[in-house]
């Protein structure tokens, strides 16, 4: 039998004041709105870590920014421009407390920044990351990882995987790397028992059926693939798509972006890349003004068959990590899972 | 507005005017998809065929300034059919009897004339809002916006007291408010003829409780209106200004004036976050700090007073509003010490009754509180006019077409409207330094309808000259069916083309707002060569 190790919580911080030691941890912590972000952590004794609500950011935000500096320039005629790119200063970081679609989703995030020609400024951060994931053993209003197989508990991926069995975490190691953090600080932990196998099993077992929303992804998909979904479908969404973009800025796997030069002088200026959605008509436009996408009845068509479609045909998987997080977000009700549920119905209910 | 945001989810048939508010209110728009998921009727009055009106069951393609004959025209049907709510007339109102008259004099045939509007259409839209229980009327400023502005708003009132469509939940009738605190400075007297909560100057006994909190002695003579001030002129009699977090160069009507007026000035200080078109001409700019640099309350279209609260600290060299004043005053010889924002909002609390209940530590941890709040014990309150309006009797004020200011004739054919698109606000001043802001929508278009360029041999997308009887500006062509023939319509948040150099100084005599939405213009391809 694989035996795993066994950290106490009421060691945890302990534990991470170790790491911290080396790294600069992030990990979701409830600010004093009651807020709960990733976010680095400065005082382990007064940083409130909360592994019980889901964190309203994912770490997207860290490893591919919301706007990045990707070079600055210097110009002294308008036809000279030198162009520096910025020393690289993502100091050794360890993400913990990243549940399984997150953590899906930065698998995500390496296939599309670093397969081929790689990405410097994600590889840069990328490099410099250990993961520390945390399998979810409650899920939340909106998830439905079940539905697209990430979640609620993962099995690879990770550097270290946490598993909450009440007064003690199981550590699953997932890469020698996140073995060497449990080596050098062996103090910390025991080995686990088939007993501590068992009740990770059981909580896996309560979590597969504590998701609130029934999410028939699989229905979709083959909607999709044989191009059945009702152009009604598209055109009810898209009309009541806000154009706010709020689902890209939250979605953990969306990775477009655009490019523009921020002067902030006459002679010199940065060169920035910041998030983009597809969802906005400018992704779209071409320079003459005339847009493919007509906005009333395609708004919102590009993102899903990106998400359900694109990708499960180039990789092979949904990018959809069903986190939920853009069924809160979005206030136009025209977010994934109604999009899904909208057009499987006629599956369901007959038409 | 009479109800809360949330109400609109419930109604069962919603009245939209003048409001295109899917891009200009998302937040109120997407209550009206939801009670539209829900089986709600929505009717759309509007010249163009905003995505709004796209989507409506029933859209009221007016001509541009007719929505009282329309109004009138509805009522007419609805007092014809025995639609009206005798109790609610008979109990809570007065003046009925005017407006019945106005309503038998009026001629349908006509109505349908002057709006464009088909009987029939007018016919439907009437039936659904009358005979609906929950039916919630939402306007902005395509009413208020008119010489008649006033008018148009008695209108609507007329419309929702004869079928007995207010002081119920989930039925009103709601303004949207455009600014985040528009409705906030209001409330703060921000007006030239009242103090804090509409209390007016001119009444002696709240001039006395302001004079004692303030320990100084106040006119009781009510200030100048905005456009008093900006088109006084080069020897007006303003002599100095001191203009905050406004940029009247581009927001204000017929520029040309304003410009004139601005820089006839003896004085001039402009408060603001950026460098705009109104600061260029100050004597002197005080960089102030935005929203997130600071902590306070914004009070929103519902009457919601919300805390905002400071992000990051202010970028060096800028100042609060708050510490602009107080170092202001302090120099003047007055002193104002507040040591925070909370300290301020307690006085508000004590001078502001419909605010008295309002104090940061209620706001704080809450989604905030809805006014009239009268003490700390007060819940706040959803919606307005229960069991009795403000006034007592809710009074009908009959009203008759009026024609715009500003007739059209064969040198300027067209009828010129001006609004604003969703991803800019306002004059520009903060969202066009946003790159995707830029890109998604960067420079004005005007839309003109296909037949109109196409008669021109005007194309999409084509520079072309916009002129109306106060000046010209250039700006980029979009063939469009949103609009009518004969109709154009354009934005003004950008000063490369300042629509506003061509809008009219007409205003509603009695509100004093601009008629921003009609002038007579018209287009003209931009000649090549020497």
């Amino acid at each position: 039998m694989e035996r795993f190790n066994l950290l106490k919580k009421d060691h945890l911080i302990g534990f991470l004041r170790k790491l911290a030691k080396e790294y600069r941890i992030i990990a979701p912590v409830k600010n004093r709105h009651g807020d709960t972000l990733f976010t680095p952590v400065t005082d382990l004794d007064n940083d409130e870590i909360d592994l019980t609500n889901q964190p309203q950011n994912s770490i997207k935000s860290f490893l591919f920014p919301q706007t990045e500096v990707i070079a600055t320039y210097q110009s002294s005629t308008p036809d000279d421009y030198t162009f520096t790119e910025p020393e690289p200063s993502f100091p050794p970081t360890i993400f913990f407390g990243v549940r399984p679609c997150d953590l899906s989703a930065i698998l995500y995030m390496d296939v599309i920044f670093l397969k081929g020609k790689k990405d410097p400024f994600f590889l840069d951060k990328r490099r410099n990351s250990l993961l520390i994931g945390l399998n979810c053993t409650a899920p939340f209003a909106n998830c439905f990882c079940n539905a697209t197989n990430s979640g609620p508990f993962l099995e690879f991926g990770f550097d270290l995987q946490f598993t909450d069995l009440g007064d003690r975490f199981m550590v699953e190691t997932g890469r020698s790397s996140g073995e060497r953090l449990i080596e050098d600080r062996p103090q910390f932990f025991t080995p686990s028992t088939e007993k501590d196998s068992q009740a990770r099993y059981q909580s896996f077992l309560e979590a597969r059926g504590g998701f609130h929303r029934p999410v028939h992804l699989d229905q979709t998909l083959k909607k999709l693939a044989k191009g059945e979904v009702d152009e009604s479908v598209w055109s009810f969404l898209s009309e009541r798509c806000q154009d706010c973009g709020g689902c890209a800025y939250v979605c953990p796997t969306c990775t477009c972006f655009t490019i523009s030069d921020q002067p902030l002088s006459p002679t010199n200026g940065e060169r920035l890349r910041s998030w983009d959605a597809c969802t906005f008509s400018g992704f779209t436009r071409m320079a003459g003004g005339h847009n493919p996408v007509h906005r009333a009845t395609g708004a919102i068509r590009q993102r899903f068959l990106h998400k359900l479609l694109y990708d499960v045909k180039q990789h092979g998987r949904t990018s959809c990590v069903g986190c939920g997080r853009c069924v809160g977000i979005c206030f136009g009700g025209t977010d994934i899972v109604r999009f899904i549920n909208m057009s499987c119905q006629g599956e369901l209910y007959g038409t | 507005m009479t109800n809360s945001i949330n109400e609109i989810e419930n109604a069962e048939v919603i009245l939209v005017t003048g409001s295109n508010t899917t891009e200009a209110h998302p937040q109120v728009a997407r209550r009206m998809f939801d009670a539209v998921d829900r089986g709600a009727k929505l009717i759309v009055i509007d010249p163009r065929r905003t995505p709004l009106a796209a989507m409506a069951h029933l859209h009221l393609p007016l001509h541009p300034g007719t929505d009282i004959p329309l109004l009138n025209g509805m009522m007419r049907i609805i007092l014809d059919e025995n639609l009206i709510d005798d109790l609610f007339i008979e109990m809570r109102t007065e003046n009925y009897h005017a407006l019945r008259d106005l309503l038998f004099r009026l001629d349908l045939d006509e109505v349908v004339r002057i709006t464009g509007v088909p009987l029939d259409t007018i016919s439907q839209a009437a039936r659904l809002y009358a005979r609906t229980q929950k039916a919630v009327i939402c306007y902005c400023l395509g009413i208020t916006q008119h010489i008649c502005g006033t008018e148009n708003v008695q209108t609507l009132a007329n419309l929702a007291m004869m079928t007995g469509h207010v002081e119920k939940e989930d039925t009103g009738v709601d303004p949207l408010r455009g600014q985040n605190n528009v409705q906030g400075a209001c409330d703060m007297g921000s007006l030239p003829n009242v103090f804090p909560s509409y209390q007016p100057v001119s009444n002696e006994d709240y001039r006395e409780k302001f004079e004692k909190a303030w320990q100084t002695s106040l006119s009781g003579t009510p200030g100048l209106t905005l456009l008093d001030m900006t088109h006084g002129g080069a020897d007006g009699a303003i002599r100095g200004l001191f203009i905050m977090g406004e940029n009247p160069m581009l927001s204000d009507p017929v520029l040309s004036k304003v410009k004139e007026t601005l820089t006839g000035l003896d004085f001039l200080v402009v408060v603001d976050l950026f460098m705009t078109d109104t600061a260029k001409l100050a004597h002197v700019v005080l960089p102030a700090a935005s929203f997130a640099e600071k902590t306070g309350t914004f009070t929103n279209s519902e009457r919601r007073v919300q805390m905002v609260r400071r992000a990051i600290p202010p970028i060096p060299g800028c100042k609060t509003d708050l510490e602009i004043i107080m170092n202001l005053s302090r120099r003047m010889g007055y002193p104002m010490e507040y040591d925070s924002p909370a300290e301020v909002m307690e006085e508000i609390a004590l001078l502001t009754p419909i605010y008295g209940g309002m104090h940061h530590d209620r706001l704080e941890n809450s989604w905030g509180l809805q006014w009239p709040c009268w003490d700390r014990q007060h819940p706040g309150t959803p919606f307005l006019h229960k069991y009795f309006f403000t006034r007592g009797r809710g009074h009908f004020v009959p009203a008759s077409h009026q024609s715009p200011s500003e007739p059209m004739d064969a040198t300027y054919p067209f009828q010129l409207m001006t609004g604003r698109i969703y991803h800019q606000y306002h004059t520009g001043t903060m969202s066009r330094k946003g790159t995707l802001l830029n890109r998604e929508n960067g420079e004005a278009l005007l839309q003109i309808h296909p037949d109109d360029a196409g008669r021109d041999n005007i194309r999409h997308g084509e520079m072309i000259i916009l002129a109306s009887r106060r000046g010209e500006i250039r700006v980029k062509a979009e063939v469009s069916d949103q609009v009518a023939p004969g109709t154009l319509y354009t934005t003004f948040h950008f000063s490369e083309a300042p629509i506003n150099l061509l809008t009219t100084g007409a205003r509603d005599p009695k509100a004093n707002c601009p008629e921003y939405k009609i002038c007579a213009a018209r287009v003209e391809k931009i000649r090549q060569g020497p």
